[in-house]
């Protein structure tokens, strides 16, 4: 017996792995192991043997079950360890690859702007792309042969329609559609007979604003242009400058500037020396406009703004070149992962 | 337009200001400054050179040899190719290690064997003048050595202004109103113009007559006597060449040099070849004549011609005639100087494609006191420059024009409302009168009387002066205040919210690139996909003459856009989001119809062919409460010619028709140069929008298990999964929870002509647990009805 119990300790001492030890365990102490047997052949004793006999197989059964169970933690922290040393696990390597989808740069700018123009209670408008005279031009105070015509280089369809030269059409469309308070944003496409080149385009992408309401002021206009162009340059310390620039259809009419982000304003390529991005043409609507839109301009006050897309988006993607923006080259388009 | 610092201190004194200065006070007030660009920046280190001694080049015929005098040292020996170059002269001297404003360096060299320590400059060298027959040849007392900045400054800083920013200001196209705004901004003394002229009330004239005097508000003409066609002096050549303009002789230059002075062109004619009286009015039907440059002109009865004797000689406010204008022989002059209509000047010189510096001018709305003016300061000119000449006659003014300064009111209250700012009387009445607007307090506020030369275009209404106020006191100095209102939710438009969030879920679900095409589509490409038949808008004016139809459907563009997405990438998915217009269709206001499109395209292979793109479009139009369903696509063969007409289905909702979901024409594919089996896709965003989003609904969890059951239907090619799928419903009754086809099966071990669809049935009750029973019951039903749909119930 004392021979056969230091075997059966041998053997759970050499086990190597936990399904070893559960065969051992099963062959000693399972319902037809030995030990079992031992226990039961114990009732066939004479009775005088019993008790010394019983007392010896259960004291062989704990033994066995303790060498058991501590072999059995044994191996599991064993096995822990070898887990966690993880021999071959190589931080560099790199994932299967994932396949993303983009949205297009100027979509994603759009996107945001109007996001931002919506939570200051702007709603967000489009016009018709193929615009009539009227709305592009003389609602606008924009007579025939005035020589800010020149300037929009329109295209013209052959029907006498044209391809709206600004997003401001929308402006008095929006007056005559709703009325005040207006606070309105349209993005969009928009054209104009421009040779294309790095910084040209004849399709270009405008963000129109129009704010109308008792005393809107320009003090009203700087705060706003200033708050959006923070928000999309991701610029808190974002210098603006306000200067005059002229558009018939605002009075007084404004160019917004901010200080180049690409040199501080020292003077570069970009900024052409001068230190400032011109980005924001912006004014107080014209008292002509408001009464094409059927509002008095007595009554109402409001200021307009026209943000070019693309240069935005140039200027937060450090995108050089215009010409990238139309057509199909993934290697362009891949690269605007944020949606 | 370029406005020079030299020239504007003839009338305001900036020596204080560095050129960044000036520019930085115009952009911020006044208009937008592009650049500076240096004029003649170095010269005023050069030093007066004393020519001690000038022989010639002992081996060069054309070279002289001189000895200079520079005030210090030896006397330097230079060798000089001009003409004019002789003893006793001072002329310029450049020396060795100094740069020419072309930025050449000057070296010692050795010139056909003499040496030569610098050289003697001419003004084209100089950057001065196009002037090289000969070197500059300066004053004789000035001595040797002394600095040209001490003797005759020359540098100078020349703006270039932003033409667009000054088409309002008739005012700004000419040096003198720039000096105004300097004087204004700085709050400097403007200095006054000379004095008026006198002229004679008899002598030579020609009758002047304006036919048409809305055309010609004012025409003012006078005859000059004793006129020369000399050389300008100095300082006006070196003036105009910092603004780009030539010196051709004093009389053409004082034209120029007026009208860039106070912005009115003027036309000097020769007034030996004017036959007779002269008249302002319309061309005939038929006219013609030759302009200066040598082209000649069909006129139109628009047109605005001034005549002598009958014959056109000038075309008004544009160019002159080739026959009346100056030659260096012109003694007599008949000066014109008048005001024309904008835009009849500005249609005329539209349609002959010829714009002028006077015709940019005249189309700006010139005020017509400014025509006088300009008379009076080129006469005056003309007297100090010329001597000897002087009007021959009375100077006529026809039209007799009067100007009463417009009163503009200004109140108080609109101007402290439209600027958000309050700025006291006193400046707003200091900034107004040095604009030398008259200002006179009322009840209100202000009003205001406008000088002429504000008044012909620029300030017609209050806000035209609060802009004044504003600008010049800077907008920069108005401190910001945020909007303030009602805070109402702003009005949505569906349309524009179902575009966006479709874009963002195509390219986050479906791992499509987004890409942005031009509008305009290609004759080549409308013809690759067969639609170039159908109603396009043209493009009367297009950038390229086969580039001139807008686009009725985005999805060609999307397919172009594909053939260059491919040479990147094995496979991928496009889609633009934009619109198609449809001409034959027009709004109330006589507009092309518009549709708002999402098109995709997709190739490369599984995971970029039809069945994904059509799982793929259907899911995401899930996400936006459509739940779209696939139909047979019927009659669009004419309109859509790019889809495969056996491997496409609509994308329908109810009744209605809202885009499709297929493959590319294999001949179109052919076309443009594609690949088989592009996968394509198109969403009309109004239709869905029209058929309706439904939200989602929640349905109660299932309290027994539900049951899955794979049932594989035998059946011939043809055969729809619609038809068995509705079959696998009937024979399943109310226990059907859903049918899911998982997979068609062709090919090996099936009988030809047949395919295996492979479907899970899941079966399910609502008060018990199914058993094996109901599923043998079921599929008990479909073995004995299979034979409805031709199937054939496998395993």
């Amino acid at each position: 017996m004392d021979n056969r119990r230091q075997e059966w300790l041998d053997a759970i001492a050499a086990a190597g792995d936990e399904a070893e030890l559960r065969r051992i365990d099963h062959g000693l102490l399972g319902k037809q192991g030995v030990v079992q047997e031992l226990v039961r052949g114990v009732s066939s004793l004479p009775a005088a043997e019993r008790p010394a006999a019983g007392k010896a197989a259960n004291q062989l059964k704990l033994e066995l079950q303790a060498a058991l169970d501590a072999r059995r933690a044994h191996l599991q922290a064993e096995s822990l360890t070898r887990e966690l040393a993880a021999p071959d696990f190589d931080p560099t390597e790199p994932g299967p690859a994932l396949t993303q989808g983009t949205l297009h740069p100027i979509t994603a700018v759009q996107n945001e702007l109007v996001e931002l123009f919506t939570s200051l209670g702007f709603t967000w408008q489009d016009g018709p792309e193929i615009e009539s005279e009227h709305y592009n031009f003389e609602a606008l105070n924009i007579p025939a042969d005035h020589p800010a015509r020149d300037v929009q280089d329109t295209f013209w369809l052959q029907d006498g329609t044209l391809l709206r030269t600004h997003t401001s059409p929308v402006q008095v469309r929006t007056m005559r559609r709703f009325r005040p308070p207006l606070r309105v944003i349209v993005p969009g496409r928009c054209f104009r007979q421009e040779t294309v080149d790095a910084s040209h385009e004849h399709t270009f992408f405008q963000m129109e604003g129009l704010v109308v309401d008792r005393a809107v002021s320009t003090a009203n206009l700087i705060h706003t242009m200033k708050t959006c162009l923070r928000v999309i340059l991701r610029r808190e310390d974002l210098e603006v400058r306000l200067r005059p620039g002229f558009f018939p259809f605002v009075e007084p009419g404004f160019e917004l500037d901010v200080r180049c982000l690409l040199c501080g304003g020292a003077g570069c390529k970009v900024c052409k020396q001068s230190g400032w991005i011109e980005i924001l043409p912006c004014g107080m609507v014209h008292p002509n406009v408001l009464r094409a839109g059927g509002i008095d301009p007595e009554e109402y006050t409001g200021f307009a703004f026209g943000m070019g897309l693309q240069r935005v988006t140039m200027l937060r993607y450090g995108i050089p070149d215009i010409r990238y923006f139309m057509g199909g080259d993934l290697r362009f388009l891949r690269q605007f992962v944020e949606v | 337009m370029k406005i020079s610092i030299r020239w504007l201190q003839r009338y305001v004194d900036l020596s204080d200001q560095r050129p960044e200065q000036i520019r930085d006070a115009l952009t911020m007030s006044t208009a937008e400054v592009e650049a500076i660009h240096p004029f003649a920046v170095g010269l005023d280190e050069l030093v007066v050179g004393h020519v001690l001694t000038c022989g010639r080049h002992p081996d060069a015929d054309k070279l002289s040899l001189t000895t200079v005098d520079v005030g210090q040292g030896e006397p330097l020996q230079i060798v000089c190719g001009a003409p004019n170059v002789a003893q006793g002269q001072r002329v310029v001297v450049i020396q060795v290690g100094q740069e020419l404003p072309d930025g050449t360096k000057i070296k010692k060299t050795k010139i056909r064997g003499a040496v030569s320590m610098g050289m003697i400059c001419s003004e084209r060298e100089l950057g001065l003048s196009e002037d090289h027959d000969g070197i500059l040849v300066l004053d004789k007392d000035y001595t040797p050595g002394i600095t040209l900045g001490r003797v005759r400054p020359l540098a100078d800083h020349v703006l270039e202004i932003d033409n667009k920013s000054i088409n309002h200001r008739p005012d700004l196209w000419g040096h003198y109103g720039f000096a105004r705004e300097l004087a204004a901004i700085l709050g400097r003394e403007l200095q006054p113009l000379g004095a008026p002229v006198a002229f004679p009330n008899d002598g030579a004239r020609l009758d002047l007559r304006i036919e048409d005097a809305d055309a010609c508000p004012r025409y003012l003409g006078v005859c000059l006597s004793g006129v020369k066609a000399t050389r300008s002096p100095d300082w006006m050549r070196y003036l105009l060449h910092a603004v780009g303009q030539r010196s051709i002789n004093l009389l053409v230059d004082l034209t120029n040099f007026v009208m860039l002075e106070l912005g009115q062109p003027m036309h000097a004619f020769d007034r030996r070849r004017l036959a007779g009286d002269v008249v302002v009015r319309r061309a005939r039907a038929g006219e013609g004549m030759v302009t200066l440059d040598e082209q000649k002109r069909e006129l139109e009865p628009s047109d605005l011609l001034i005549t002598s004797g009958g014959a056109p000689v000038a075309l008004a406010g544009i160019m002159g005639g080739l026959g009346s204008m100056v030659e260096p022989d012109t003694n007599e002059l008949f000066l014109e100087s008048a005001t024309f209509h904008a835009a009849t000047i500005r249609r005329t010189s539209t349609r002959l494609g010829l714009r002028t510096d006077s015709s940019a001018r005249f189309e700006k709305t010139l005020d017509p006191a400014g025509a006088e003016l300009a008379v009076h300061r080129f006469v005056g000119l003309l007297g100090e420059l010329c001597p000897g000449a002087a009007p021959a006659g009375p100077l006529l003014d026809p039209a007799a024009w009067r100007f009463t300064a417009p009163e503009v009111r200004l109140r108080r209250s609109r101007l402290d409302l439209k600027l958000g700012h309050v700025i006291d009387d006193t400046t707003v009445r200091g900034i107004l009168e040095r604009l030398e607007f008259g200002v006179r307090t009322t009840d209100e506020g202000f009003a205001v009387t406008v000088p002429s030369f504000r008044a012909s275009k620029d300030i017609a209404i209050e806000d035209d002066l609060i802009e004044e106020v504003g600008r010049m006191f800077r907008y920069d100095n108005i401190p910001e205040a945020p909007l303030v209102g009602a805070v109402l939710p702003p009005h949505r438009e569906p349309e524009l919210i179902l575009a966006r969030d479709l874009c963002r879920m195509l390219a986050l679900e479906l791992h499509a690139h987004e890409v942005y095409n031009y509008s305009f589509v290609p004759d080549r490409l409308l013809e690759a996909v067969g639609v170039a038949a159908l109603p396009h808008s043209v493009v009367a004016n297009p950038v390229a003459p086969e580039v001139c139809r807008m686009r009725r459907h985005v999805l060609p563009s999307v397919l172009q856009a594909l053939g260059t997405a491919l040479r990147s990438a094995p496979a991928v998915c496009l889609f633009e989001h934009g619109k198609g217009y449809h001409p034959e269709v027009r709004d109330a206001d006589g507009l092309p119809h518009e549709v708002r499109e999402v098109a995709l395209a997709a190739a490369g292979g599984p995971g970029f062919d039809y069945p994904a793109l059509r799982s793929g479009v259907a899911g995401v139009l899930r996400r936006s409460g459509f739940a779209v369903a696939f139909d047979e696509l019927l009659g669009r063969s004419d309109e859509l010619p790019w889809i495969h007409p056996g491997k496409t289905v609509a994308i329908t909702l109810g009744a209605t028709l809202c885009g499709y979901v297929g493959e590319l024409h294999p001949q179109v594919a052919h076309q443009l140069e594609l690949p088989r089996g592009v996968a394509l896709a198109n969403l009309d965003l109004r239709q869905l929008l029209r058929a309706g989003a439904s939200a989602c609904r929640f349905a109660d969890l299932p309290r027994f298990p539900a049951q899955p059951v794979d049932v594989a239907l035998l059946v011939p090619q043809g055969t729809r999964v619609k038809q068995c799928a509705e079959l696998l419903r009937h024979a399943g009754g109310k226990l059907v929870r859903g049918v899911e086809l998982f997979e068609v099966y062709r090919g090996e071990g099936l009988p030809a002509g047949t395919k295996s669809l492979n479907f899970t049935v899941t079966l399910g009750a609502d008060d018990r647990t199914l058993t094996g029973k109901d599923e043998e019951k079921f599929l008990a039903k479909v073995r004995e009805r299979a034979s409805e749909v031709g199937a054939e119930l496998r395993g």
